[in-house]
């Protein structure tokens, strides 16, 4: 809403400079956007919150003036002189859609001189940034700049019968003012002739009917229209106007009529014409808003200042709120009643009233240094696991990514390790053809990784904790929460640095890793990870489809985690193990096994057999050699650490313990020992 | 003595002192040379320094700075030629190393500064009692609107101002989150009062990304229900977080403004560099979202404030362009 300074000292005169009415303006809840010289006058534009229709009309703001200030303010008295002839003769008016029009006006006035309007209404609608059409279109912008209520003249001569206000046929086209043709909606509300809309309701009026040089008769419409029918209108047809802008946020009821006879007046003065008796009226206005009890004990307990009663009342009063005094007033809880003003729809429940108080006294009294007691926090079982796994990965040197959970159709379509259903699309895209919820973090991450190579660095090792989606028969989908993470290297490498984030979160143990067969990896490189049968994780070589299709060449591993379903086994409050004051033994063994047999079954068997004083092992070398070894086979350098916990091993404890791990993967796994 | 003679005097000593320095074998002749040029008593800057006042007043700030500069740079060729001649022992079995070249880099991970600015959030909110919680990103209109106060007919229903589920789902319609406030709503309605909470994640608006845009960003919302609870908890909640987080005595400015979950509702400023920041909404939490999770608005009150992650850690870090939190270029993340 721009505001002309000089067309709001009509209404009041605070006295101060504007720059400090702004500010107090401000301070009450109107935002400053911009303050800019208009000739000899000063446009301030102010933001006006949606539940605020009364501030977009110049009588609305300076009526917050005048409360802020303490001043009084002035409305235009009307004094308007009808002729004999009754409007009704000239017009029928019909409303046929009465939910999203609820009531309709119309005044007549014949035998207007269309032409230029005078110098001061050029002025006034010059700052305020409208432009001149001719003095009739001029008055009905006035006056909603005034007063806040819209307005529409057509040209009387050109409406083909009655008026009617309905809904827009499907495919019905329009014309407006602008001479652009529109398609309307069954949705949408126009106002209409025999021949079709002469106006999209509360949007824009119609070329056919629109006022021109010829125009001698008018009809003068002030209404009031459902906010929902004109936004589908506006936004539908992408048509917004200061009207639907308004009708919108809902005017003032009263102001229909006060509207409709301030433009006459002003057009009788300014256009001359004769306006005929009465206005044509269809529907009815909204009933006055029950009065609202209000207890001002209230301000303490919700404000937390101290507002005496009598400035309570007093601001009511100034925001035209008229307290209603009945039998017993204050009663015995001292509450209050008020009236509200038409002008005023927002304020319907206690609290409203509250807030006018606070606003208008000031949140700058409010105590800034008021202590709350103290409470423990204690964080959540999730909050921890993430916390430990990103711990681990930015100490391994990973960077955190954030990428966006709307990924575009190609990248949805790559194999996610969690679901077969179909990703959920959703509509508007959120950027350019991004417009489906991804199945797995891992694609986003691998684009992420193509942007930084496409850049010049290639290796970006980047992880992201984040949710992914998936449709499910519950109303509401299922949200995985994943770790998902890219990298270079060897398969050993990834996965070296996923153990170290299960070991961790103390689930490594628990974990069965086993080969895994998808699009997503290269096959033969890439493993799932199970608890108790379920997955929670995969890892491998991304495969080279994968890449292309993220735009990515340099070979990458990766890895994605299902968090959600580590938090259960997730087992960090296991008491530490005191080390052994002892020393400890180290020793190679170098195994030749079945080229088939997996180390893992290897590692079982020494761990269940090398008896108490085996401590820790590590696998240093695997190899292979047709010649030395056989085909088929491999060699394993395994190096065991053994110790006790109650003295220093003997040669012979040492000895026993090798022979025992040998002896059990020579039975157990076929293993032969090379020296 | 003129300006020009003096600082041409002082050049052909630097001069002189560095080629001294430079070409000193032993400490004796590093001595020899120290004492020459620096020394306390008859070293030849003492003598230059000597001159200063005879120079013209006008003169005097900038001889005497340049004064400065030269002793500077001489004491550091001197230091320079004394660690050379330690780190040059005679013994040459000693594997000498270059300690000028580079250590090994090591490669050190971040975390995003989104993460890092919603940590601190938490951790200054945790010290008030405030417990973070977590909730869907797809919901239902109950939590993303009618709960909150936001009847059919609100502008912000729009589908054009909503990422609505294209695909059908069962219990109704479905979007991605606008606000983080559908978290409160799921936690009053299976937890009673008292409440301190603060969800923070990703909501979803169709804005055009530009400079201060992205149709994705991270919200932080505070709750508090608790019997007694006024807009005085409330600023001094935001004062003590905005001092907390920003350093210093920083001071809160609230702002009428209006939402349909709050009432009253304000705009909250901070005091940023000597100007008022706007970083976001509060008020207390309207009655009717109170009376819509079944809590009795008689018998407790509460407020509600909320705040954009990428603001604050635009404004904390110098991020022009919020785009770039999104791009994951690892030249941008290593800043952290």
């Amino acid at each position: 809403m721009i505001i002309s300074t000089s067309w709001l000292n009509e209404y009041v005169h605070p006295g101060v400079p504007m720059e400090e009415v702004v500010l107090r303006l401000v301070m009450a809840g109107l935002n400053h956007e911009s303050t800019h010289s208009v000739g000899l006058d000063t446009a301030v534009e102010l933001e006006v919150t949606s539940n605020r229709p009364d501030c977009l009309g110049h009588i609305g703001v300076a009526r917050e003036v005048s409360v802020l200030f303490s001043t009084p303010f002035y409305i235009p008295q009307l004094h308007l002189t009808e002729s004999n002839e009754p409007a009704v003769d000239s017009i029928s008016i019909a409303i046929q859609s009465p939910e999203q029009c609820s009531f309709y006006s119309a005044r007549v006035i014949r035998g207007v001189r269309v032409g230029t309007s005078p110098q001061w209404l050029l002025d006034r609608l010059a700052t305020v940034g409208i432009a001149s059409v001719n003095n009739i279109v001029d008055i009905t912008n006035f006056v909603m700049l005034e007063c806040g209520q819209p307005l529409h003249a057509f040209d009387l001569a050109k409406i083909d019968g009655g008026i009617f206000i309905r809904h827009a046929f499907p495919g019905e086209v329009f014309e407006a003012i602008n001479h652009k043709s529109y398609l309307l909606e069954n949705s949408m509300c126009v106002i209409a002739d025999n021949s079709g809309p002469v106006a999209l309701a509360g949007v824009m009026g119609g070329a056919r009917t629109e006022i021109g040089s010829g125009t001698t008769d008018i009809l003068l419409e002030s209404a009031r229209f459902d906010p929902l029918a004109v936004r589908t209108a506006a936004r539908g047809l992408a048509l917004s106007s200061p009207s639907s802008h308004r009708f919108e946020r809902g005017p003032d009821p009263q102001s229909i009529d006060w509207a409709s006879r301030r433009a006459a007046s002003l057009i009788l003065e300014l256009a001359g014409g004769v306006l005929f008796r009465g206005a044509v009226t269809a529907g009815n206005l909204p009933a006055d808003l029950p009065p609202v009890t209000f207890r001002p004990e209230r301000i303490l307990q919700v404000l937390g200042i101290e507002v005496p009663i009598e400035r309570q009342t007093a601001i009511l009063t100034s925001l035209g709120l008229v307290r209603e005094f009945y039998a017993v007033d204050g009663g015995v809880d001292g509450a209050m009643r008020w009236r509200i003003p038409s002008w005023r729809r927002d304020l319907s429940r206690e609290i409203d009233l509250i807030e006018e108080v606070g606003r208008i006294v000031g949140y700058d009294t409010i105590d800034e240094n008021t202590s709350i007691p103290s409470k423990p926090v204690e964080r959540s079982r999730r909050d921890t696991l993430i916390r430990r796994v990103d711990g681990v990965l930015v100490s391994a040197g990973f960077l955190e990514a954030m990428t966006t959970s709307v990924v575009s159709e190609s990248l949805s379509r790559l194999e996610s390790p969690w679901t077969d259903t179909e990703s959920l699309r959703i509509a508007p895209a959120l950027l350019r053809g991004a417009d489906r919820l991804r199945r797995s973090l891992l694609p986003s991450l691998l684009v992420a990784r193509a942007t930084n190579e496409a850049a010049g660095q290639t290796h970006a090792e980047l992880f992201e904790v984040a949710r992914c989606f998936m449709s499910s028969p519950e109303p509401l989908p299922v949200e995985p929460l994943l770790v998902s993470m890219v990298c270079s290297g060897t398969f050993l490498r990834a996965k070296g640095i996923l153990e170290a984030v299960l070991s961790h979160l103390g689930v490594l143990t628990k974990i069965v890793w086993r080969p895994f067969s998808s699009k997503l990896f290269i096959p033969g490189t890439a493993a799932e990870l199970l608890i108790e049968g379920e997955r929670v994780g995969v890892i491998g070589s991304i495969a080279k489809g994968v890449l292309t299709t993220c735009g990515l060449t340099e070979p990458t591993l990766g890895f994605e985690l299902r968090l959600d379903l580590l938090e259960k086994p997730m087992d960090i409050d296991c008491p530490i193990t005191r080390p052994s004051d002892f020393p400890s033994v180290q020793r190679d063994i170098n195994l030749v096994v079945d080229e088939r047999l997996a180390w893992s079954e290897i590692e079982t068997v020494i761990r269940c057999e090398a008896g108490p004083h085996f401590e820790s092992l590590c696998v240093r070398q695997v190899w292979r050699d047709a010649q030395r070894l056989g085909e088929g086979k491999k060699s394993i350098l395994v190096g065991l650490v053994m110790r006790s916990r109650t003295g220093t091993l003997s040669s012979d404890e040492v000895r026993e313990t090798i022979d025992r791990i040998v002896s059990c993967c020579v039975t157990r796994c076929g293993a032969s020992l090379r020296a | 003595m003129s300006l020009e003679r003096f600082v041409a005097e002082l050049d052909s000593f630097y001069l002189d002192a560095g080629t001294s320095l430079a070409s000193a074998g032993d400490a004796a002749a590093v001595e020899v040379a120290r004492v020459e040029f620096l020394g306390a008593r008859s070293g030849r800057l003492k003598g230059i320094q000597k001159t200063l006042g005879a120079l013209g007043a006008s003169d005097k700030p900038a001889a005497g700075k340049r004064f400065n500069e030269v002793k500077e740079a001489i004491a550091a060729l001197l230091s320079n030629a004394q660690a050379r001649l330690i780190a040059d022992p005679s013994d040459p079995a000693t594997d000498a190393i270059d300690i000028s070249l580079p250590g090994i880099p090591l490669r050190i991970g971040r975390l995003h500064p989104i993460t890092q600015t919603i940590r601190r959030v938490e951790e200054i909110m945790g010290r008030l009692g405030f417990e973070s919680v977590d909730g869907p990103e797809v919901e239902d209109e109950r939590h993303n609107f009618e709960a909150l106060n936001i009847p059919p007919e609100h502008p912000a229903r729009d589908p054009l101002d909503n990422f609505y589920v294209a695909t059908a789902s069962r219990g109704g319609p479905l979007l991605l989150r606008s606000q983080t406030s559908t978290v409160q709503i799921r936690v009053m309605e299976c937890r009673k009062p008292p409440l301190r909470i603060v969800s923070i994640g990703r909501v979803y608006r169709p804005d055009t990304a530009d400079a201060t845009h992205y149709p994705m960003f991270h919200q932080v919302e505070g709750l508090m229900i608790e019997p007694g609870t006024t807009m005085a908890h409330l600023k001094s909640v935001l004062r003590y977080f905005a001092s907390s987080f920003l350093g210093g005595d920083v001071r809160v400015r609230f702002r009428p403004s209006f939402f349909p979950f709050t009432e009253p509702s304000v705009e909250v400023d901070m005091e940023w560099g000597g100007r008022w920041i706007e970083m976001g909404g509060a008020g207390m939490v309207d009655p009717a979202v109170l009376t819509a999770v079944g809590y009795d608005p008689n018998e407790v009150s509460g407020f509600a404030f909320g705040l954009g992650v990428e603001r604050i850690a635009a404004r904390r870090w110098g991020v022009a362009d919020i785009r770039d939190f999104y791009r994951n270029d690892i030249r941008f993340l290593e800043q952290f």
